[in-house]
């Protein structure tokens, strides 16, 4: 046993109650030393909450490159994740939604066609579809009749053109393969794409994103951005919009890959 | 702090290679100290990894505490990290090497030195995973009990029972004089955690 004990109340069991732990834990951060006399606990977190030492940035030229890398992934397809990544689930029930609606559709079809024809085998569907039972399982890709642009690539593709390693809570990354092969103008027209697919009411907001500043510069301001696009990729008419009804409300909400800290 | 690290943030999503060199220096420290509480030696190789994640999802980062979306990230490789390895977040330390420690620390204290951040950092990591974390979060990140029980996924009462339970067990760790150490209850604690779960070899190595 030492002597000195006596002169460190906390020395026997540490902090009493949660309160004086939360102090404690509030303290060490803000990195003012402990005076030599204080407790060793204090000096064990101030220690533990010490300035950094050179070594332990040491990866900061390889987090560069990270960075410069990503950006550069990016450039295809802009700002992708901050724009475009759906509501996986939503997008999920809306598509069994329509798949069954197509079923339903297709059955009575079949059905009608069995009664006016008189045969006793049932006729094969319209061209359209995949077949009564097709869709039910299969997923959005086949309910055709009421999706007429089930590639409109521009929206989902864009979350592709990142490297491929895990994202923290996955996002629905297996969406499609990039959208166009980066020309010279490759990287704009990327924008383009993503810009012109996204629905007209959201199109002002998403050029004051960061992921749309070069689109932006590069068509000489928001306004002339519709324009410039246009030249750029054509008018691919209105079809991509018909993302609008899933997205409309929760494109600021990108995906799962931000822990939502802000609630 | 937060309001030059949200600026930092704004201009690495911009573009801005300073901007993310700012972020990387305020928060690469830190951030490497809790993943040595989580991994150990391989805390610099899962913080690359970190790195690379954040700089590519900069982009979907869409405001809040910055420092806690970057921890989180980080927290996932770490688990990641372990997954792999399948194995505890470190091997039991031995009940010398946690007499060492101890006697470092003491001797420093007792010498009016400041204790060495790696000693600290040890000593921190030998208690039982969800109380280092907890004690890493809160003393060493600087995130508040709230913002760090977003971080574990729990709630801010159960990360101040942890951290005070963290400091109570580092109180009594260093309050045993070094060379009257015996074997007597110098086990760290892991050990005991892994009897807790003796066939969970997925169980979650910080509870969550």
């Amino acid at each position: 046993m030492r002597g000195d004990d006596g002169m460190h109340a906390r020395r026997s069991g540490g902090p009493a109650d949660r309160a004086e732990s939360d102090r404690l834990l509030d303290a060490a951060p803000v990195g003012t030393p402990p005076e030599t006399d204080a407790d060793p606990l204090t000096r064990l977190l101030s220690a533990a909450a010490a300035p950094a030492a050179p070594g332990e940035v040491a990866g900061e030229e390889r987090a560069l490159a990270a960075f410069r890398a990503a950006r550069a992934a990016a450039g295809t397809a802009p700002a992708a994740a901050a724009v475009a990544a759906p509501r996986p689930r939503r997008r999920l029930r809306i598509a069994a939604a329509l798949s069954g609606l197509a079923a339903t559709a297709v059955a009575g079809v079949a059905f009608a066609a069995v009664r006016l024809d008189h045969r006793p085998e049932p006729v094969g569907p319209p061209a359209t579809t995949a077949g009564p039972t097709g869709p039910s399982g299969a997923g959005p890709a086949v309910t055709g009749p009421s999706r007429p642009a089930p590639s409109t690539p521009a929206g989902d593709a864009s979350g592709a053109a990142s490297p491929p390693a895990p994202t923290p809570s996955g996002t629905p990354s297996a969406a499609a393969p990039p959208p166009a092969p980066p020309g010279g103008d490759g990287r704009m027209a990327g924008h383009c794409r993503a810009y012109l697919a996204k629905p007209e009411r959201q199109r002002d907001k998403a050029l004051t994103k960061p992921g749309f500043a070069d689109l932006v510069a590069a068509a000489g301001g928001p306004e002339q951005v519709e324009g410039y696009c246009r030249n750029l990729v054509g008018t691919p008419a209105e079809d991509p919009g018909d993302d609008s009804d899933d997205d409309s409300d929760d494109d600021d909400s990108p995906n799962g890959t931000s822990p939502q800290t802000d609630d | 702090m937060t309001a030059e690290l949200n600026e930092a943030v704004a201009g690495a999503q911009a573009g801005d290679e300073e901007a993310f060199r700012f972020l990387y220096r305020s928060l690469q420290p830190a951030l490497l100290r809790y993943l040595t509480a989580l991994v150990g030696a391989d805390a610099e190789d899962v913080a690359s990894e970190a790195w690379l994640q954040i700089s590519r999802d900069l982009p979907s980062f869409t405001g809040g505490e910055f420092r806690a979306w970057a921890v989180t990230i980080a927290r996932n490789r770490a688990m990641d990290h372990l997954r792999r390895q399948r194995r505890r977040p470190s091997v039991p330390v031995p009940v010398q090497a946690l007499n060492d420690l101890a006697a470092d620390v003491d001797t420093a204290d007792r010498a009016g030195e400041a204790i060495a951040t790696e000693s600290a950092l040890a000593l921190i990591r030998t208690l039982p995973p969800a109380e280092a974390e907890a004690v890493m979060l809160r003393a060493v990140i600087g995130l508040d009990a709230e913002t760090a029980g977003r971080v574990l996924g729990r709630r801010a009462g159960a990360v101040r029972t942890a951290a005070h339970r963290g400091l109570r067990r580092l109180a009594a760790i260093l309050e045993r004089p070094a060379a009257q150490a015996d074997t007597r209850d110098a086990v760290a604690p892991r050990p005991r955690t892994d009897r807790q779960v003796p066939h969970a070899p997925e169980a979650e190595p910080a509870e969550g």
